[in-house]
């Protein structure tokens, strides 16, 4: 009798899935071999109750995790796109307000006229504008905290991502109000680097109010398509 | 491969426009047919029901791009199979675990008399007990139906890793169900 087949080349003829001369000699060992006939068997048992199991049914919850799933992923979709949206007009207006500071900063003389400086008294004039900017801030600054609270107590409603990227473009308004304090320092009469913080202000000021919103609408929650309707 | 899919085009349209009675009928057809993969695939029907709890979330997201060159059952079965498949490497890329340890000493595992122990106990808990990298090999070919080229492209195995998987499998299973 010729040496026992390896088990897989058994496997192998078990599935009639050998070549035809290696299963012709396998066949041949088999025919007169006990063991491996009863192996190549018991492997064909095998598949054979392998292919008649049943399909599985999971449990009738678990569609009721789906349609939660979907529901709670149709909110942050539309979040998102709200969001991308907001962060896209507020990268805009700051690259715009960057773009025209720099420029008019490297274009204009210190002196550049500005409706205060116009003023016959240069250090009266610089005087003049640090006051109302300083007034302009603390009124600013006032409604900053105020919306800031506000988004603080509802940044559990928004979703992890978006509140990092609500984290994210607040540090570029802030980064750009820096910025603006840092131009103004440097040329306190100049009337973009009075502009630009301003409109960093009102930038932040947006922000604010749009993620304020933005909690709200999601406090509502989505506006799927009622199931059943 | 081919499974009957009477899906109209109405309810698959539905379903791409954020129809979710019309998902949940999609749900309701091809779940059942899924989650045996996912469960058998993951060797845990807890695990099975959070793989098609995944799959079906992945569908949702990605039917809106669904054309219809395949029907949407096969469509269906293609995302839970890439995804089972993305579990497994996922998995094994983890545990780093040895595959089996059944060697080819057939005789320890041949049944003192000849008879049909299969048919007697349960299969399918057996299966979930097989060690990782036979039972995928093994669910894929022997129940799935699936030729061992196929698998070891799926796998990323050799095709004779393969077949040498499956054997193990059906070894242990055998041992398993005496």
């Amino acid at each position: 009798m010729s040496p026992h087949p390896d088990g897989v080349t058994l496997s192998e003829f078990a599935d009639d899935a050998l070549p035809a001369t290696a299963a012709a000699d396998v066949r041949q060992h088999v025919t007169s071999c006990a063991e491996c006939q009863a192996l190549v068997q018991s492997l064909r048992d095998v598949r054979r109750a392998a292919a008649r199991l049943p399909q599985l049914q999971p449990r009738p919850e678990v569609w009721t995790r789906v349609e939660r799933a979907i529901r709670a992923e149709a909110a942050p979709r539309r979040a998102t796109f709200r969001w991308s949206w907001l962060a896209a007009a507020a990268a805009l207006l700051l690259a715009v307000l960057a773009g025209y500071t720099l420029a008019d900063l490297r274009r204009q003389p210190a002196a550049a006229p500005s409706v205060a400086a116009t003023s016959d008294d240069p250090a009266a004039a610089a005087q003049f504008v640090e006051a109302e900017l300083r007034q302009a801030e603390d009124h600013y600054q006032k409604a900053f905290t105020k919306l800031q609270q506000s988004v603080n107590d509802g940044k559990g409603s928004l979703d992890p991502q978006t509140a990092a990227t609500l984290e994210q473009n607040l540090a570029v308004v802030d980064q750009a109000i820096s910025e603006s304090r840092a131009a103004l320092r440097a040329q306190p009469t100049s009337a973009p680097a009075q502009a630009s913080l301003l409109e960093s202000f009102k930038s932040k000021i947006a922000l604010l109010e749009d993620t304020v919103a933005l909690i709200n609408e999601m406090r509502n929650g989505p506006s799927l398509k009622p199931k059943g309707t | 491969m081919n499974r009957t899919d009477d899906v109209s085009p109405d309810l698959v349209e539905r379903c791409q426009a954020g129809d979710v009675d019309a998902f949940e009928e999609l749900y309701a057809r091809h779940s059942g047919r899924i989650f045996s993969l996912a469960a058998r695939m993951a060797g845990s029907p807890e695990t099975g029901e959070d793989l098609l709890q995944e799959i079906f979330l992945q569908a949702y997201r990605k039917i809106g791009g669904f054309k219809g060159d395949a029907a949407v059952g096969t469509w269906l079965y293609r995302l839970a199979l890439n995804h089972c498949l993305d579990f497994v490497r996922s998995r094994q890329a983890k545990m780093d675990k040895a595959t089996g340890t059944i060697d080819d000493d057939r005789s320890a595992a041949l049944p003192s008399r000849h008879e049909s122990p299969v048919e007697k106990i349960d299969l399918e808990r057996a299966v979930q007990q097989l060690p990782p990298g036979c039972r995928e090999a093994f669910v894929l070919h022997d129940i799935e139906g699936y030729e061992h080229r196929e698998i070891a492209k799926m796998l990323g195995i050799a095709e004779g890793t393969s077949k040498s998987q499956v054997f193990k499998a059906r070894m242990k299973l055998r041992a398993l169900l005496t």
